[in-house]
């Protein structure tokens, strides 16, 4: 096992005991004091999500974590079905596990399988992601109640704030960390 | 940032200066490019070098170290010092902090609010903050704010093209939405000190705490018996790892377990009397000189201000200058000069004197209902990967 002392996202660390992936990483300078992380992380044993800061330069042990490209194929109710793209073996995942990734999987999603010690623990999907508008209600001008942004949904369902300009059809990147738009595709 | 969010950009940063100008505050301008920037020990100015010109009796060889403001706090104490008499002063400035660029709170370059007066303690500048954000809320935001705040600024702005016309929204609107929280805005505004909140929140007491050893072992005690916080946000037990020094394990132990539960907290909070290490420019408290008289102002968990009671005391200043001069030694950052002129102004400075610096972007953020910096931004400093990849093709 190595360990870091630059958490990144995207990194398995273990801590205090437990895979932890770092969904987000952020630099934080708390007024007069030296740089410390915010990071949210990701059990990937059971799912939970937490925010927790780390002094920067903090060493952190490193999870072996085995990555393999697989595709999403279909869910059973809480259980999520994909296929190894490398070894062509499906494996099925509680919705727990998958996090918020859960909403950008459509049939065919190609994604990452990351496994420990060979058991699949979690997915991964990319960091950016295109997806078509199904359905965003005609934004009005001057309306900013909703500072500047309205609600559209994406062809997995998921519900993502757009610029008022985005309409029906647009295909439109998405943050999958941060769950928000970055620009129309 | 569309057009809207410009135009009330603009309104807000009028109302400021309006606000001061009533209070009868004198706006100056001061640089943003200094040869002596202050000292504090974690931030990081941006560097560049002054060329003198050919006609000059330097040698062309000659090259000035010149850097880009952190704040302008040291030529604001030189204007209270000086012999023209500033008592009340403000200014709003471009100030810059390398390295400061990640997340929705920071841009590198962001625009600093400060204002000074003398005859003032820094209790005296926290009604300041009150007074002037209920001033922006009335002016800028009408009543029906609660359900749509950005309509009806829009409406008016947008119909009229003008913006001084806001009689009909003179009322006062004690509420502000932000990110779907209603934010409580009736004064005054609840105060905690630091040590208040390390004792509510983690059971920890900062006076018995007062030495770097003592912390650590009081810390590491509690992360042997996988002592939690249970209010806290962080389900991990008290840790000291990676921490250095007695401020480390301060703001380890704040940024997991005390700012989180700030952020619930649906009211502006002052937090005030920070460990004296944490606040170079300040004068120590008279009850505890372990504590010195700053505070800052958090609204959602946004740290929105920062404050002191001037030190004016030109020695211990001096003394206190060198230590930071140490550690930034330590460090390894560059080390600037002690400004002599700043010194000798603090003498001059004959009453009691407070200032605070606001992140004028992040006071609209918040006015505004947006998320993050860029979204008040014109030009975001947003996107380091794609700039760097611009670059590298050239």
């Amino acid at each position: 096992m190595s360990s870091t002392t630059d958490l990144k996202q995207g990194l398995t660390i273990l801590h205090k005991g437990n895979p932890w992936l770092i969904a987000v990483a952020q630099f934080v300078n708390p007024g007069k004091g030296s740089a410390f992380t915010r990071a949210k992380l990701r059990q990937l044993k059971t799912g939970q999500v937490v925010e927790h800061t780390f002094k920067s330069g903090e060493a952190v042990e490193l999870v072996d974590v085995v990555r393999n490209k697989c595709q999403y194929l279909y869910n059973d109710g809480e259980t999520y079905n994909f296929m190894d793209n490398e070894n062509y073996e499906q494996f099925g995942l509680d919705k727990e596990l998958i996090g918020d990734a859960v909403k950008y999987l459509i049939e065919n999603t190609e994604c990452y399988a990351m496994y420990i010690d060979g058991i699949p623990v979690s997915i991964q999907v990319p960091p950016k992601m295109a997806f078509k508008v199904i359905s965003a209600p005609p934004g009005y001008k001057g309306d900013t109640a909703t500072g500047g942004s309205k609600d559209a949904t994406i062809e997995t369902g998921a519900t993502i704030k757009v610029p008022l300009f985005i309409s029906e059809g647009d295909i439109i990147m998405v943050n999958t960390a941060e769950g928000n738009y970055v620009s129309k595709g | 940032m569309n057009k809207i969010t410009t135009r009330a950009r603009s309104l807000i940063i009028q109302k400021i200066r309006d606000f001061f100008v009533q209070n009868d505050f004198l706006e100056v301008e001061t640089p943003i490019m200094t040869p002596i920037p202050g000292m504090e020990p974690h931030l990081t100015p941006f560097e560049t070098t002054l060329t003198p010109p050919a006609i000059s009796q330097l040698s062309s060889a000659t090259k000035i170290p010149m850097y880009l403001n952190t704040s302008p706090e040291l030529q604001m104490k030189k204007l209270l010092g000086s012999p023209e008499g500033f008592d009340k002063i403000f200014n709003i400035t471009k100030v810059f902090r390398n390295g400061e660029m990640d997340g929705p709170l920071h841009n590198t370059e962001f625009t600093m609010l400060e204002w000074y007066r003398k005859n003032a303690d820094y209790k005296d500048l926290m009604n300041d903050c009150e007074n002037l954000v209920t001033f922006l809320i009335c002016k800028i935001l009408p009543r029906e704010a609660n359900q749509s705040v950005n309509t009806q600024t829009t409406d008016n702005l947008t119909v009229n093209g003008q913006t001084q016309n806001y009689s009909i929204l003179s009322q006062v609107t004690k509420s502000l939405s932000y990110q779907s929280s209603t934010i409580n805005l009736a004064t005054p505004w609840p105060r905690f000190t630091t040590n208040e909140l390390f004792i509510k929140y983690c059971d920890l007491d900062l006076l018995e705490n007062q030495d770097f050893a003592t912390f650590k072992k009081t810390i590491d005690e509690k992360a042997s018996s996988h002592t939690v916080p249970s209010s806290s946000a962080s389900p991990f037990p008290f840790d000291s790892s990676g921490c250095a020094t007695w401020d480390d394990l301060y703001f380890k132990i704040f940024l997991n377990y005390i700012e989180p539960e700030l952020a619930k907290i649906n009211q502006p909070i002052f937090i005030y009397d920070y460990p004296s290490s944490q606040a170079a420019l300040a004068k120590r408290s008279a009850d505890n000189t372990f504590f010195a008289e700053r505070f800052e102002l958090y609204i959602k968990g946004i740290e929105l201000a920062n404050a002191f009671s001037e030190l004016t005391d030109s020695k211990e200043q001096r003394a206190r200058l060198e230590e930071e001069q140490n550690l930034r030694k330590q460090l390894d950052k560059t080390v600037f000069p002690i400004d002599e002129e700043f010194l000798t102004a603090l003498d001059k400075i004959a009453t009691p004197t407070s200032g605070i610096a606001l992140g004028l972007d992040r006071l609209i953020m918040l006015l505004l209902d947006k998320k993050s910096i860029e979204e008040v931004l014109l030009f975001p400093m947003n996107n380091l990967t794609s700039l760097a990849n611009t670059l590298a093709q050239r």
